[in-house]
């Protein structure tokens, strides 16, 4: 009886592993004239139409070449990566790579991407890109990566209870901004509400404000970097980040910006208004849906913007293509005038300064602040130096002053490691 | 006994094969037969973790970065990574507080595994079968979906497990954040990997129960012993065997734990103070692209916990040695 | 005889107090999965959803390639577990009934593997697995996750064999059966059911897998269900909470039904042998 079952157990298996070695045959006779790409999810979701209008065009210019888009997840798509380079190659290793604009500077550091910059005039409106994308995609006075496109940062608000507070006009300064505020908080009383939320640690938006006071983040003397967070500007800039933070946020001092996420607290009714990405408002809850809109945070110069990260998107060539000339024909089409125009309609910020328009996102990216172009950078955001500041900073356990050198003496061995 | 005996002679007939060659079977295949069992495993083994192993040693005993991985070629720094570890108060730190977790994980997971597979044996039928089952549902539930539900369930904004204490009276838990300190951090850890671990470790041991003779059991009680003498005299001798099992696997993985730490303190939060020694790995190794040195780290890992786990492992070997 | 019945009221009381305690996380996936995104949303838990919605399911089966890895995932499984059971059984007597030079050794490689943190495996397994081949394919994934299945089916079978008593065995080569008639004849039924718990444990530990099975597979048409529930949060965007529970609670499914449909083999086949020795 026993026996039986295991025969035909080890049957099935038989079976199961010949369709699975036909598999990998069948792969392995399709590999030639493949071009092999790596997006991220949100190409998938957000504009899959674009890509397959950039796939059609390759293919119309390359025939006998077709388009194998390969979706990846920003938690894992570096270990591939890491893993195919390792290889050498191999059978679905990718011609072209998204990369994120804080993610590329190690990988150029180390050779990962083919030059491009002979190809450079070759791209469209390549003597316009926005500055904050182009320096992610150079290393070296050479280019490795290509801008895709950019994601500013806004304030997205509740215009039923601004206009419930007596708010009649969008604060134009941090100063009007915690005067509104305290009326915000006459208004709904509930507990834990927020004027505005800002999660404690999130540092994409504290950073605005040491920007905003002409300080920086760190910057390299004679070879050596050096953290610049205890200057006179950038502790001005703490300073008055602690202040507002207090004045608008009743958000855990300690939490960072996805735990919870502020648009999730937003669909709760706990805030009248969350800063973050312009996309941001898909998600603000049904029943708040026709009572939101956005508008440009306000630095601390009445009429000025509040500086705003320019997260964003590259595109690159790893040195184990084999294809490098179509990879590149590739990212002309991707990132052609009319593909970026069409990035833009889907609510992204296009990759050049010609091309952009006057939608709240766009309007945010005129004043913009980018990482240091600094090899070990992104050991610094995984080692959430910047988060242990801010999160020491806000509870008071360390003085502005003490918290910024612990910070920069962190920041300046991390990124002057070999 | 009589069963067995005629069981193998209704087996002997139904095979009916002749002395002579028995006799030439026993000669030859006594020496090649267990090589030849035990050869596909090793084979598979071999072949696929040959290299990987092969590779960490000489990793670690070299300065491999993005770098030279791209080039396929590192330079060779003799034990500096091992050193570079060896000095780092990280690593030590991190080392301390994995023992202390991995301590109190087993721990509670055994007890508790203990107490509800005594429990199992004095419910109802229809009570355990729902137990039972209700253990296989959590069984089955993959490490990350779990971590998100959990995460969910304790997160600080609309968690239910605030909600739920602050209704209950056990205090103000609203807005409660639960990862705010390390000692929070690493018991919610623990919290989610014991109720991931109880279910194996309740239905082996519950089993293992099932073997303790029921006579023997009545006997000593109605000789007037207390239940807890009962249980140390009679049932854990018997269930040693298991016990041991279950514990050195439990301290092997629980030492070793990854998913649980990282993604549910998440990574924004995972700081060299809350480290355990898989995310020290993970952070001082491989997130920073610094293989030779990961390399290392997962060596001495493994020293580690196979000194851990030798007393154990040592007398799991020598069960079935004797003839 | 009333007193005995109170104290069976009373474990049942505590028995049902630590199945809702236990299953109360899957109680929460399930019941979100059926939840409007606003009550998943809301400070207010709703304990159960009065008006569920299978929205969520529909949304997360529609998701690319859900049909594909499902399939993918299924093959790879069966595979595994149907190989290293096989295996693993012959290692297993190996080791429960012969003595011979190098079994402590084979003991500690066996125990050693799972030693082996695997965060440091991946990426040289990948470097060897793409050398033959096999990387971006299902049967690479089938020989990793025999690498790492194969050890502790070996330790358990090795347990449940120690359970059976040799004179079986002797008894029936005094009867003149060859040592493969004992093995087929005798052996195989007795450990049927250890070789059910066994493969239940195989089944659980490929099913859920995700780091190999993520790195090794670079097409998403080839990828296992695991890696498809990721992608759910793996974008920068926001995460659809009630689709991630609804696809959660399908991946899940297919471990719970195998389990239900092997749990009484199980308890018997524990029971029959997994102590002694």
């Amino acid at each position: 009886m026993k026996r039986r079952s295991i025969v035909a157990l080890s049957l099935v298996a038989l079976v199961a592993a010949a369709v699975a070695a036909t598999t990998s045959a069948s792969t392995k006779r399709a590999a030639s004239n493949t071009l092999t790409v790596w997006l991220q999810t949100d190409a998938q979701s957000g504009w899959p139409d674009v890509v397959a209008a950039a796939n059609q065009q390759f293919e119309n210019d390359n025939p006998g070449w077709t388009v194998n888009v390969q979706y990846q997840t920003w938690g894992d798509h570096l270990s591939k990566l890491d893993s195919v380079l390792a290889a050498g190659g191999g059978s679905g290793s990718p011609d072209v790579v998204e990369m994120g604009n804080t993610e590329t500077t190690s990988y150029m550091a180390a050779g990962a991407f083919a030059n491009l910059s002979s190809a450079k005039s070759s791209f469209a409106n390549s003597s316009s890109w926005l500055s904050g994308l182009a320096k992610s995609g150079t290393y070296g006075g050479k280019l490795f990566a290509v801008p895709y496109y950019a994601g500013s940062r806004v304030i997205t608000y509740r215009t039923d209870l601004f206009k419930k507070a007596g708010i009649t006009k969008l604060p134009n300064s941090t100063a009007a901004y915690a005067a509104d505020a305290a009326k915000l908080f006459k208004v709904d009383k509930k507990k834990g509400f927020s004027p505005l939320y800002i999660a404690g640690t999130d540092w994409y938006f504290a950073m605005g404000f040491v920007f905003d006071y002409g300080g920086g983040i760190a910057t390299q003397v004679s070879g050596k970097w050096k953290g610049l967070l205890e200057s006179k500007q950038s502790i001005a800039g703490l300073t008055a980040y602690k202040n507002f933070f207090n004045a608008v946020s009743r958000a855990s001092k300690t939490t960072d910006e996805s735990h919870p996420n502020p648009y999730d607290v937003y669909a709760q009714g706990q805030t009248g208004s969350i800063e973050g990405p312009s996309w941001f408002s898909c998600c603000v809850g049904k029943q708040y849906t026709a009572d939101t809109a956005q508008f440009v945070m306000p630095g601390h110069v009445a009429g000025t913007s509040m500086p705003g990260f320019l997260g964003g998107s590259d595109l690159a060539v790893p040195v184990t293509s084999g294809s490098k000339t179509q990879a590149i024909d590739w990212i002309k089409d991707f990132t052609s005038t009319s593909s970026e125009k069409a990035l833009q309609a889907k609510g992204n910020i296009p990759n050049a300064t010609n091309l952009l328009g006057n939608s709240v996102n766009e309007r945010a990216a005129a004043r913009s602040w980018f990482v240091p172009q600094a090899k070990h950078w992104v050991d610094v955001e995984n080692g959430n130096i910047l988060r242990n500041m801010l999160a020491q900073i806000l509870t008071g356990h360390l003085t502005i002053k003490q918290a910024a050198q612990s910070a920069d003496d962190n920041i300046a061995s991390v990124l002057n490691q070999p | 006994m009589s069963e067995g005996t005629s069981t193998a002679t209704a087996a002997g007939t139904l095979l009916g094969t002749s002395r002579r060659r028995r006799r030439v079977w026993g000669r030859i295949g006594r020496g090649a037969v267990p090589y030849s069992l035990i050869a596909p495993v090793v084979v598979v083994v071999g072949v696929i973790l040959g290299y990987p192993l092969y590779w960490l040693v000489k990793l670690s005993t070299e300065k491999y970065g993005l770098f030279e991985l791209i080039r396929h070629h590192g330079t060779s720094i003799g034990l500096a990574n091992y050193r570079s570890v060896l000095h780092d108060q990280v690593f030590w730190h991190a080392l301390l507080r994995t023992a202390v977790f991995t301590v109190a994980n087993v721990g509670l997971t055994m007890v508790l595994g203990m107490l509800v597979a005594l429990l199992l044996v004095r419910l109802s039928a229809w009570v355990r079968i729902l137990v039972t089952s209700g253990l296989v549902l959590v069984w089955s539930m993959p490490v990350v979906v779990a971590v998100q539900i959990w995460y969910w369930m304790s997160n600080s904004e609309n968690g239910v497990l605030n909600y739920v204490l602050t209704k209950l009276h056990f205090g103000d838990y609203y807005a409660h954040d639960w990862y705010a300190t390390t000692f929070s951090q690493l018991s919610m850890v623990t919290m989610l990997i014991v109720w991931g671990a109880l279910p194996f470790v309740v239905i082996t041991l519950y089993a293992g129960l099932a073997q303790v003779p029921h006579d023997l059991v009545e006997a000593a009680s109605v000789d007037g012993a207390a239940p807890w003498r009962v249980f140390k005299d009679i049932t854990l001798p018997i269930l040693r065997p298991i016990l041991l099992i279950l514990t050195s696997l439990s301290i092997i993985w629980d030492f070793g734990v990854f998913t649980q730490p990282y993604l549910l303190i998440g990574q924004a939060k995972t700081v060299p103070g809350n480290y355990l020694m898989s995310v020290y790995l993970f952070e001082e190794g491989y997130f920073e692209n610094n293989y030779g040195r990961g390399a290392a780290i997962s060596l001495l890992m493994v020293v580690i916990v196979a000194a851990l786990s030798i007393v154990y492992v040592r007398r799991m070997v020598r069960i079935g040695v004797e003839p | 005889m009333r007193s005995k019945r109170a104290r069976q009221v009373g474990w049942d009381i505590v028995g049902l107090a630590v199945f809702v305690v236990m299953v109360f996380p899957v109680f929460w996936m399930v019941s979100t999965a059926f939840k409007s995104n606003e009550q998943i949303v809301s400070l207010n838990p709703t304990w159960i959803p009065l008006h569920p919605t299978i929205s969520h399911f529909t949304s997360a089966i529609h998701r690319p390639y859900f049909w594909a890895d499902v399939k993918n995932s299924l093959i790879i499984v069966c595979v595994t577990v149907a190989i290293s059971i096989v295996l693993s059984f012959l290692a297993a007597i190996a080791l429960a009934r012969y003595r011979f030079s190098g079994r402590t050794l084979f003991i500690v490689l066996v125990i050693g593997i799972q030693m082996l943190p695997q965060a440091g495996l991946i990426i040289p397994l990948y470097v060897v697995l793409a050398r033959y081949h096999e990387a971006n394919v299902l049967s690479g994934v089938v020989i990793t996750y025999l690498t790492f299945v194969l050890p502790f089916c070996v330790w358990t079978l090795r347990g449940f064999l120690l359970g059976i008593p040799k004179d079986l065995e002797e008894a029936a080569m005094v009867d003149g059966s060859t040592r493969v008639g004992v093995f087929l004849k005798i052996l195989l039924p007795l450990m049927g059911p250890g070789l059910v718990a066994t493969s239940v444990f195989a089944f659980i530990t490929s099913w859920n897998e995700y780091i190999f099975a993520r790195i090794l597979l670079n097409d998403q048409a080839k990828q296992t269900i695991t890696v498809w529930l990721s992608y759910f949060t793996g974008t920068d965007r926001n995460t659809d909470w009630g689709a991630l529970m609804a696809a959660s609670t399908l991946t899940a499914l297919p471990v719970v039904v195998f389990f239900l449909l092997v749990q009484r083999r199980i308890a018997f086949g524990l029971t029959a042998g997994a102590v002694r020795g």
